[in-house]
Formats: C-alpha cells, structure tokens, sequence
C-alpha cells in the first residue's frame, strides 16, 4: 500500500492529466497507480473525475471549449481503461444500469457519448444503443435488461418529437422507470410536456449533470460505507 | 518561439515546418485555434512516416503547452482514427488547406500538396493552437503551370486538369469517383489497392530528375 503523500500526489497527476488533457501522462499515472498499489476506485473519483469536474467549471466558464473538452474525456478514457479491471464493485445500494442512445432520424452522439462516459466511470452498466437509433428498441432494451434509468438525446427539433413516443410507450409498460432528456432543442418545459424525470440543456450541461449525478453518487457511497461500519 | 520551434522539429525530423494563420478559416468548434503548426515529413506513407509524424505532433504541443498555448493535435491519419470523442472533429479540418496557408507549397492539379522541394511526396501533420505565432507567407496560385503529366498518366481519367488557386478552393481537381473505382479495380486483380502514379509520376522533387540518379540506378 502506498504512503498517505505518494497516493495524494499520484491523484494529484491524475486531475492535472485530465485537465491538461494529456493522454499519455494520464496512462502513465494510472499505471503508476496500480504499481503503488492505489485503490483504483479512490483513483478514479478523486483523481480523474476530479480533473473532469474541474474541466466542467472551465467549460462553463468558456474557459475551455468542445476540442478541450473532448481531449479532456479522452484523456480520461485512457486512465480508466488502465484502472476499471481493478474496481472493486461499488456498492451504492442502486441498481445500476442505464440504456442511452440517440433517438431515431438522429447522428448527433457527442453529447450523448460524454454523459455515457460519465455513467461509465460511476460504475454503471451502460446498454448503449448508439444513435438513429429506431424508438421501439428504447423499449425493447429497457424490458430486457431491466434498467432503471433511460436517457434520450437528440439535436433536432424534428428528431425531438420522437422522444414523446418513447417515453409514452416506457411509461405504459413500466410506470417506474427513470426518464432523463438531452440535446440543443430539447428545454425544461419540453422535459415536463413530454413526462420526463430529468433534463440536461445541452452537451455541457448534460455533462455537468452526469457530474453533479457522479458526485451524488460519490455521496451515497459514502453514506452506504458509513452505514457498513455503522453496523 | 517560433524559430526555436521549428529548429527543434526539423532536428527531430521533420522535412518542413510552416506557420499559419488560420483565423477565420475554420469552423466554430474549433475557432478559437487560429494557429497551425504544418508538418511535413518526406517519405512514403508508411507506418513510420506516421509514427514519427505523431511523435513531431506531440513534441510541438509539449513545447506550446510548456509555454501556456492550447494545442489540439491533429493526426496524419486522422480518417482512420475512431472511436475517440475528439476524433469526431477531425473531419472539420484539412491538413492540406493548413499547410497551403503555412506556405509549404500548393494543391497541384493532382489534389494533392506540391512542395517545390519534395513535390507530393510529404506526409502531413498539423498541430492547432492559440499561440500568437507570426505566420508564414501563404501560397496563393499552384505553380503547376502547363504540365499535365499527371493529367496524361492517370489511369482512370479522374484528373480534370483544373488549377487550384486560394480564391477557389472548390474547383474539383480530380474527380475523386473514377479514383476510387480504378483503386477498387485494381485491389480486385492484384491485391493492391495504391495507385499513386500522380505521385511518381510529378516531376516537383522527383529523384530521377535530379543529380542522384545514378545512386537510384545503382541500387
């Protein structure tokens, strides 16, 4: 196990590799991680995801742009891979699991693709569809795997409308599960109209939101851990 | 910053380096990195053109970085590169257009980029970046002039023989369908899918045309 500072500092490269989006410091300290005997679920919230949380408030305060952004979640990918084979299995007293995709007559999967990364890094399992993706197959997906969260994006207003259909047809077969919306057209009112649980106004936001839904889920973690030695 | 810059990446092998400034020229996502660094390396597209190539790229964003610049390095192959978020913007830029505007030479009636040292035959990297670098003198006209060797030789016709100059860019130069159907014939019967008689065939940099002929007839 390593010392108290080199596990602090090897975190610390970890957040500077993310926000200064270099993929290769990134690899190297997250090998450097695993070499020191770091815990990787320590590694990864408290050094990646808190690199990229920090890359949303530069984001948010135009300091930095999509291209930063992207190299950012790049550069963050490339940590986890090292680090995601040895996570131990979190336990945060949620069924994990997600299905996301891009509605129907839709290619736009940036948006999408970031706030599955965010899934991804919380320890979510993420059935993800892909884009133009034909809206009875939300449906399908969801009873197969038995999700408790759905998330639909789209960029068009003529896409959008399909995201109506879905959640009709989601909330007609289960009542209980979990409806979150993204993409440029899509606003808080339409979120309401249409009946959906959750709403991200854009690629930003959507991944400030994955992150605000990452750093609760941090918190319920801790809470689930504090439950443990509570008993 | 910018002769140290260049001085390092021709020591470590680039063929030529240019600056550019792209302001204005580039599409909204990307904008705010008006500047580009056009790398180009003299040989074959191999492997390890391409390597050394991406090894040039992250040299000059270790060094803008160093100096407090944004950088979004773009990779020589960059149509083939998936599966990465930053790779979905690759396709908003165009290493030929960067390395025209960075002076390294022009568009020849083949489509590609003519050097006049090196003819077509560089293999193209570029690094974005927000450092206020003093750009090179773009080139304006192809200095193709009458030469219609490539024209004349290519297999498939695809060559229109149109001139490129900067006020217009989109004049179709090669008509990139009888290209690609002659590649794809030509990987049918004999397993090869390059054509790249434009390439040898351009007499800007061509070895034989030069004194070391007699070197290339000896191996």
């Amino acid at each position: 196990m390593a010392t108290e500072e080199k596990t602090k500092e090897i975190k610390a490269k970890l957040r500077n590799a993310v926000i200064q989006y270099d993929e290769d410091a990134s690899k190297e300290a997250a090998q450097q991680a695993l070499n020191e005997g770091v815990d990787a679920n320590d590694a990864i919230f408290n050094g990646l995801v808190s690199g990229m949380e920090e890359v949303g408030r530069l984001f948010e305060a135009q300091e930095y742009f999509v291209p930063e952004m992207l190299m950012c979640a790049d550069a963050l990918y490339a940590g986890l891979d090292i680090l995601k084979p040895h996570v131990k299995q979190l336990d945060l007293g949620v069924k994990g699991s997600v299905v996301i995709g891009t509605v129907e007559g839709d290619v736009h999967d940036i948006g999408k693709n970031i706030v599955k990364m965010m899934f991804d890094v919380a320890g979510f399992t993420v059935y993800d569809l892909g884009r133009d993706v034909p809206l009875d197959k939300f449906v399908q997906e969801q009873m197969k795997t038995d999700s408790d969260l759905v998330c639909l994006s789209a960029m068009m207003t003529t896409t959008m409308t399909g995201m109506k259909k879905v959640i009709d047809d989601l909330r007609a077969k289960n009542p209980n599960v979990k409806i979150m919306l993204g993409g440029a057209p899509v606003s808080q009112d339409v979120a309401d109209k249409y009946g959906a649980d959750g709403y991200a106004k854009d690629a930003s936001n959507a991944l400030k939101d994955a992150i605000n839904m990452v750093s609760s889920l941090k918190k319920l973690k801790d809470e689930a851990e504090a439950k443990k030695k509570a008993k | 910053m910018k002769t140290s810059l260049r001085r390092e990446l021709l020591d470590h092998g680039a063929t030529v380096v240019g600056f550019a400034d792209l302001r204005g020229f580039l599409s909204g996502e990307i904008s705010h990195l008006g500047r580009a660094v056009s790398i180009g390396v003299d040989r074959r597209l191999n492997e390890d053109t391409l390597s050394l190539l991406v090894k040039l790229e992250k040299r000059a964003v270790r060094f803008l970085k160093a100096r407090g610049h944004r950088t979004l390095a773009i990779p020589p192959d960059s149509d083939r590169r998936k599966g990465t978020f930053i790779s979905k913007l690759y396709s908003l830029f165009n290493h030929k257009m960067a390395a025209t505007s960075a002076g390294l030479g022009w568009i020849g009636k083949n489509g590609l980029l003519i050097n006049i040292d090196h003819g077509p035959r560089l293999s193209l990297g570029t690094v974005l970046t927000d450092a206020p670098i003093r750009p090179d003198i773009p080139m304006e006209y192809g200095l193709c002039g009458g030469c219609i060797l490539c024209t004349e030789h290519c297999p498939s016709k695809a060559i229109t023989g149109a001139e490129w100059s900067r006020s217009a860019p989109f004049v179709e130069l090669v008509r990139l369908s009888a290209c690609r159907s002659h590649k794809a014939t030509k990987r049918a019967t004999d397993g090869k899918p390059n054509c790249g008689l434009c390439i040898n065939i351009c007499p800007y940099g061509r070895k034989e045309a030069n004194a070391d002929c007699g070197m290339r007839n000896a191996e």
